[in-house]
């Protein structure tokens, strides 16, 4: 098959070339990029995101969205915050995000399962109940001055490979399991390429929901744990829209927002590549707020690519663009 | 029928009592402060400070502002608080132009308006009360990061928000100072970090990445202090790298010890609210301010210079790791 | 029978569901905020609901076309076209071309959006995601964050004058366009076009309806409408600021679905969307006055939504049955 096909066809490695082809242009301005520190701090910077988006695109691949999980992040963070303040044990303050995040994940989830509420209905109004209790759970100040006792989760390297960067790969290695292996991970797929047929072949889809919602609070959960530790401190305006920037990544991964496939290194390496290229640009002395303006350029720029390349590609086959898209479908 | 007799009678006879409940509570006379967000400390001790000066001064404080750094949002607040009959209103601006489309009513109403903490200069506002001057602040922080450099290098800048009209003004003077005093100190343009610490902590690591030279780094805002604190001491260059910013006591007393930061300049903002509060009665009552004004219940007289009107609560206070413990805000 | 009769009156409870949140809202304020009855207060309701209001209509227009549509692009619009009128006037442009001019950049910036989606056949939602950040980071780069200041003040009248206690803009803007596209929402057949393609699109399509054009065109009118919003805003402040259209997108997405719009496209309308606008604003304004925290209203409005969408679940099913 020709080059051009092989190549591109594999969105992981359009983007993993694309990471490569920053990476040299920014050393090629800035000697300090390719540097170990440098990799590594952009690996530990990205965490949240990583992880945050691996949930999201669990999320997006049953047709379904999830723009609370900011909230979520800061509800999470505030908790492990106040365990580290609170000198809980050890083993509290490490489950407590996880717990508190699948739980919140379990909410929305049940919304859109039991209430049947469309995925961004229910996560749009969550976020701000979620925005709300992060005001009154804070009560107007932050979590400051934390001190370093998580500080080793973090910051320790193992023969020189950062402990963050063997989080991420545990996790994507797990999703990436459950995604290919498991009948769950066809459940999921099918839930998001046609849910009335999936449902009809029988599978679950109230559970595979739960399961995506929840695994994705689970992760945010421990997104918070490694925030805290990494930043000492919890702010109102923590989480934030990372769900904006997660579903970005997922998209740039090649995970279609109309659900049934999950790109799981696409994701991976559309996060590095948005990170790459904010370091990158502080780097070489572009103010930083264009990178939302690359972002967005972008995202535009791959959809654009995409539909041209799927057009060329499918000449003459029937597209299913009916109506509401699957994500807003209700069981 | 009955019970809906009874019933309206209660209601009506409830209402009464209640209105005149708020009638007697009327009494006090309001004086408002809207901050430029709810919910960080910076702003929760100016309203601590508010508070005091409420119970001393016989005022009833109120303290309200929005949950976002949006003009229109403490617009619409300063409004909706001039027509509630709020007696004095002040605010720390966010953009200038903000405070002018509601000057007009508040003066017709006979509201006293005036700004705290950040001000709109061109506005007809009754008076600035102002925690230090906004050229000292920029001055001060550029003078003592230079005199532990040693007056030559490059120093970054990671503000809050690119739309805070009062840090770019800080930031402002910074430049100034460093182009008229130190033309050997190349000052980075300021990075912006919104109100997160964790971008705070990613562009200070970025810059001193990029810079390996770095010699200084300035966190414009409250907010960011943290955040440059925590990537100094991360990236191990705790005495390579000096950092400051304008934070208060309880924030950056751990990095003063740690070392990340050798100084931070700041007031106390619970003066400021207790100032701001003060400055309302007196407003209310017809007073007029002094040359210097002795406030009961602040050490320090406080100037004011009617040419600009502004109140000053005094010169910027500067926090090392030895003097740190005195304060406690 | 009685069935019948309850599932009629949930109907009048779900029409009325806001209205009644509503008089719910307005009965607290009458005991514990007198002032709000004020006509200056009713002056300061509607002017701050005015921006809102516009970004909402195009919203609800967008959503109604169906086929996921959305627009979280509007703030962007807003702040990037505010920017452009100020600017122009700050170069002399004379108002009358200035204003123009920040009309025309809104719709295009939206007909980019409406282009890209209908050509291109893809999902609003991720569409307007990357024009989310496109403008709103142009806004904020080019500007470096600093407001656009010194507007002439002849200029402010549109903003901050008000005619019997209604605010000009109300008067001139949002009352006129809101009874213009009610109007043909409802009484021509480009409304009916409108529901046709939110409610079936296939069948629209089969039937002959040029679905691309009439999608592309409500991109661009949400654009045009975005930019008036910007233009109000520049007026009233008399400065343009980078992130004034900050928030706008979910707000206006939520008081379109408050209102009463199906999230599917099809079925809702304008007026539904400018009275959950105008229940937003006076909540606002009403809280404030009994001092209570405004981010209490964040978690109501989220809360209302979620509830206001069960019931609509519940009314459904009750109606299947």
């Amino acid at each position: 098959m020709s080059w051009k096909r092989w190549l591109f066809g594999r969105r992981e490695l359009t983007l993993a070339l694309a990471c490569v082809a920053v990476a040299v242009f920014f050393q090629f301005l800035s000697p300090y990029f390719l540097t170990t520190d440098n990799l590594i701090t952009i690996l530990r910077n990205s965490v949240e995101l990583l992880l945050v988006s691996l949930g999201i695109t669990f999320v997006l691949a049953t047709a379904g969205i999830d723009i609370a999980v900011g909230g979520a992040l800061g509800i999470c963070a505030i908790f492990v915050g106040w365990s580290v303040q609170g000198g809980w044990p050890l083993v509290v303050v490490v489950l407590i995000g996880p717990l508190v995040g699948t739980g919140l994940g379990l909410v929305s989830a049940f919304l859109i399962v039991q209430g049947k509420i469309p995925p961004i209905i229910a996560t749009l109004g969550l976020f701000g109940v979620y925005r709300a209790a992060i005001f009154l759970l804070l009560g107007g100040s932050w979590i400051s001055g934390l001190p370093d006792t998580l500080g080793p989760a973090v910051n320790t390297t193992i023969a020189g490979i950062p402990l963050t960067a063997i989080y991420i790969l545990f996790f994507y290695f797990i999703g990436w399991v459950v995604i290919r292996w498991v009948p769950l991970g066809i459940a999921i797929r099918a839930t998001g390429g046609n849910e009335r047929a999936a449902r009809l072949s029988g599978v679950s889809i109230g559970r595979t929901k739960f399961f995506v919602y929840g695994f994705t609070g689970l992760l945010v959960g421990c997104a918070a744990f490694l925030y805290v530790a990494r930043y000492r401190n919890v702010e109102t305006s923590t989480g934030g829209l990372i769900a904006l920037d997660a579903i970005v990544a997922s998209v740039l991964g090649g995970t279609s927002v109309l659900g049934g496939k999950a790109n799981l290194l696409g994701a991976m390496f559309g996060v590095l590549l948005v990170r790459l290229l904010q370091n990158g640009f502080v780097l070489i002395g572009v103010p930083s707020l264009w990178e939302q303006v690359i972002t967005g350029v972008l995202l535009i720029g791959v959809l654009i690519l995409d539909a041209l390349a799927e057009r060329s590609h499918a000449q003459g086959r029937p597209r299913n663009r009916g109506n509401a898209p699957p994500w807003l479908a209700t069981p | 029928m009955r019970r809906k007799n009874r019933w309206s009678a209660c209601l009506s006879t409830g209402l009464m009592l209640f209105t005149a409940g708020i009638g007697l509570a009327q009494t006090k006379p309001k004086v408002a402060f809207v901050p430029q967000i709810v919910g960080i400390p910076y702003f929760n001790a100016m309203e601590e400070g508010g508070k005091d000066a409420a119970e001393k001064f016989g005022v009833q404080f109120v303290y309200t502002g929005p949950t976002d750094t949006n003009p229109a949002e403490q617009l619409r607040i300063v409004n909706g608080l001039i027509d509630q009959g709020v007696a004095a209103v002040s605010l720390s601006v966010l953009d200038a132009s903000s405070i002018d489309p509601v000057m007009k009513k508040a003066k017709e109403k006979g509201v006293k308006i005036f700004t705290s903490d950040s001000d709109a200069p061109k506005s007809d506002r009754e008076v600035y009360v102002a925690q230090a001057l906004d050229q000292d602040l920029g001055y001060t922080i550029i003078d003592e990061l230079a005199k532990r450099i040693g007056e030559q290098g490059t120093i970054g800048i990671v503000s809050g928000e690119a739309t805070a009209t009062n840090l770019n003004t800080w930031i402002g003077f910074m430049q100034q100072r460093v182009k008229e005093k130190y033309p050997k100190i190349n000052l980075l343009p300021p990075q912006f970090a919104g109100g997160t610490a964790q971008r705070a902590f990613q562009l200070a690591t970025d810059l001193m990445t990029a810079h390996p030279d770095l010699k200084g780094l300035i966190a414009v805002a409250s907010t960011t202090c943290p955040g440059v604190a925590q990537a100094i001491e991360s990236s191990g260059k705790i005495g390579k790298v000096v950092g400051t910013g304008y934070g208060s006591p309880n924030t950056v007393r751990a990095y003063l010890n740690s070392g990340a930061f050798g100084f931070s300049v700041l007031w106390n903002p619970r003066d400021l609210g207790y100032l701001t509060v003060w400055a309302g009665k007196q407003l209310i009552d017809g007073k007029p301010f002094a040359e210097s004004n002795s406030v009961p219940g602040l050490d320090q007289p406080v100037k004011y210079d009617s040419a600009t009107k502004v109140l000053l609560l005094g010169p910027p206070t500067v926090f090392t790791k030895e003097n740190v413990d005195q304060y406690k805000f | 029978m009685v069935g019948n009769a309850m599932i009629s009156a949930f109907k009048q409870i779900r029409f009325g569901g806001l209205l009644v949140l509503w008089l719910v809202a307005l009965l607290i304020f009458a005991v514990f905020a007198p002032a709000f009855f004020t006509p200056a207060n009713f002056n300061s309701v509607l002017q701050f609901s005015t921006l809102l209001a516009l970004v909402t209509l195009g919203q609800t227009l967008v959503v109604l076309t169906g086929g996921g549509g959305i627009d979280l692009s509007v703030g962007g619009i807003v702040s990037l076209s505010g920017l452009v009128i100020a600017s122009l006037m700050k170069a002399e442009v004379p108002v009358l071309i200035a204003a123009l001019a920040g009309i025309l950049s809104g719709g295009l910036l939206g007909s980019i959006n409406g282009f890209i989606i209908t050509r291109l056949r893809l999902l609003p939602l991720i569409v307007t995601l990357g024009t989310y950040y496109a403008y709103n980071g142009l806004a904020l780069a080019l500007t470096g964050g600093a407001p656009i200041s010194g507007l002439p003040v002849s200029f402010g009248s549109l903003g901050q004058q008000s005619i019997l206690a209604f605010p000009l803009h109300t008067l001139v803007l949002v009352a006129p366009i809101f009874l213009v596209l009610q109007f043909t929402l409802n009484q021509t057949p480009l409304g009916r076009w409108v529901y046709a393609v939110g409610s079936n699109e296939k069948a629209a399509r089969l039937v002959g309806l040029p679905v691309a054009m009439i999608r592309l065109g409500v991109y661009s009118l949400s654009g045009v409408l975005a930019a008036l919003a910007g233009l109000v805003a520049d007026s009233w402040l008399l400065s343009a600021r980078p992130n004034i259209g900050d928030n706008l997108e979910l707000l206006s997405l939520t008081a379109t679905l408050l209102g009463g719009t199906s999230i599917f496209g099809g079925s809702g309308g304008l007026g539904g969307s400018l009275a959950a606008v105008l229940f937003f604003t006076s909540l606002q304004v009403g809280l404030q006055m009994l001092n209570v925290n405004s981010i209490w209203q964040l978690g109501l409005v989220g809360i209302f939504l979620i509830v206001s969408v069960l019931l609509d679940r519940m009314i459904r099913t009750a109606e299947t049955k």
